[in-house]
């Protein structure tokens, strides 16, 4: 039954999402964002439907501690997952970019949810404070940089080209056109993943004594004098996959084998642990790319900003004529306003001297340009 | 009984194997993500939003890797997804430098402000 079922639904929730978020964009007219976000929730709530329906007649596989104990994600995961689909649709149909910027930040609180969820904690962290923290400050300084000074007579209204989208019904279709391909996709290949190989991940324990000690310390499995024996060969005796660790204490005692039944919880790798030693030790060199790539961003960064604007002629004419109404409003959007007011608002012009002065190798530099670039300012 | 699932925050102890459904799940929520990031992209006009929308495409492919490497009981898709948080900061610095330069050359954020720039 479900598989006939299924498919209908993922369809039937594309289409639901698709009108929603169709909808939810903003465009001239009536723009009823809510009708808009309630359907595109429905949508995706199909969506979700269609995959759990087959997931929850599968037998119970005694393990993951899902809803009801099937074959289905934790009930947190449908939370954080809405919560995720209406911010992120809130960040693209939102008109005002300040207001995207800060769905954005609820859309990544979410997802670092569902990395706790998918126990990756290092990555749900790393998330909050990369994301949250330093990628979408400097979002919002751009958009408040970048934003125009409110004239007179379109007052706090948002600029013209954050209340229309563009091609919204198209978009939408293309967009759930995509996600339906995707999820039909993968439907299709559920059944042909290859089962997860045995973890070996606490093997990594056998070369870490210390951490190992530690442990067992912590939970009074050591007397004080003891420590983890040696071999003959000098190693460690530990050996997570025998399951015993050799403790002796000091002197020529005999060695005591702790067996795997003993062990406290925490003779786990950690998540931190993992990643860690899969990073540094199996793949440094990830981690020199990465520096090279964040070195040139940062140096392409300080090139692009003390790069002198040649400001556009509409522009300047604009901010010339801007004491005679009505002379140019040809850009889209375009502030019009009084051209001291918007030129002080952003400091463009008095930033454009500035580091053009500061520029020794232009050879152009003369009291002429000077000028030029006092006049931009106005 | 619900109130119950719904106290365990961690999906499993990270060792025990998640059932292929699970992971479907992961799956359509990144691919929907995914999917509004890209409407996101082509139909808004404001250039920042447009980068905005970009960063959510990453958060999509970034939650399947992870989900993947939940799957495969390995910290692969983590360690990718550090380099995928690179990049995003990456681009964020340069776009945003760029958008700002444009910003100053129109006074707009309108993309199709720029379509004098189509070959």
């Amino acid at each position: 039954m479900s598989e006939l079922i299924s498919p209908l639904l993922l369809y039937l929730g594309c289409v639901v999402g698709a009108v929603g978020v169709a909808v939810a964009l903003p465009r001239k007219g009536a723009n009823p964002q809510v009708l808009g976000l309630i359907a595109a929730a429905a949508g995706a709530g199909l969506l979700f439907l269609a995959v759990s329906l087959p997931a929850a007649e599968l037998p119970e596989r005694g393990v993951g501690g899902g809803l009801l104990g099937h074959g289905l994600p934790n009930a947190n995961f449908y939370i954080f997952g809405l919560i995720a689909v209406l911010a992120s649709i809130k960040v693209i149909s939102h008109s005002r970019p300040v207001y995207s910027a800060l769905y954005f930040v609820l859309t990544i609180l979410s997802m670092a949810g569902l990395f706790v969820l998918l126990s990756a904690e290092f990555m749900a962290f790393a998330l909050i404070i990369i994301y949250a923290g330093a990628i979408l400050i400097t979002y919002l300084f751009v958009i408040m940089l970048a934003s125009q000074a409110p004239t007179a007579e379109e007052g706090d209204e948002a600029p013209l080209y954050d209340k229309y989208a563009r091609e919204p019904i198209a978009a939408s279709v293309l967009g759930f056109v995509l996600i339906a391909g995707l999820t039909t996709m993968l439907a299709g290949g559920a059944g042909g993943l290859p089962a997860p190989r045995p973890y070996t991940g606490d093997l990594l324990l056998n070369e870490l004594p210390r951490r190992v000690e530690t442990s067992l310390r912590d939970a009074d499995l050591l007397e004080s004098d003891e420590t983890i024996a040696l071999t003959p060969e000098g190693e460690p005796m530990i050996d997570i996959a025998g399951g015993m660790i050799g403790v002796r204490a000091k002197g020529a005692s005999p060695v005591r084998m702790i067996p795997v039944g003993d062990w406290p919880a925490s003779m786990h790798v950690t998540n931190v642990e993992g990643v860690g030693f899969e990073l540094l030790r199996d793949k440094p060199g990830m981690i020199e790319i990465a520096g090279v790539i964040l070195l040139m961003a940062m140096l392409g960064a300080v090139v692009l900003s003390r790069k002198r604007v040649e400001i556009d002629e509409r522009v300047r004419a604009a901010r010339a004529g801007a004491t005679s109404p009505g002379n140019d409003p040809t850009v889209a959007g375009s502030p019009g306003g009084p051209g001291e007011g918007s030129a002080e608002a952003f400091g463009a012009g008095e930033w454009v001297e500035r580091s053009g002065a500061k520029k020794p190798i232009r050879p152009e530099r003369g009291p002429a340009h000077e000028h030029d670039a006092g006049e931009d300012a106005r | 009984m619900i109130g119950a699932t719904i106290g365990t925050l961690a999906q499993t102890d990270f060792p025990l194997v998640a059932p292929a459904s699970v992971l479907m799940h992961y799956l359509v929520l990144s691919a929907i993500i995914f999917g509004i990031g890209l409407i996101g992209f082509v139909s808004r006009r404001n250039l920042i939003i447009m980068f905005l929308c970009t960063e959510l495409m990453f958060q999509a492919a970034g939650l399947a890797l992870i989900a993947f490497g939940r799957y495969h009981l390995n910290h692969t898709g983590e360690t990718f997804v550090i380099f995928v948080l690179t990049i995003a900061a990456a681009e964020a610095a340069l776009a945003l430098a760029l958008v700002v330069l444009l910003f100053r050359r129109k006074e707009s954020l309108d993309a199709s402000a720029w379509s004098e720039l189509k070959g």
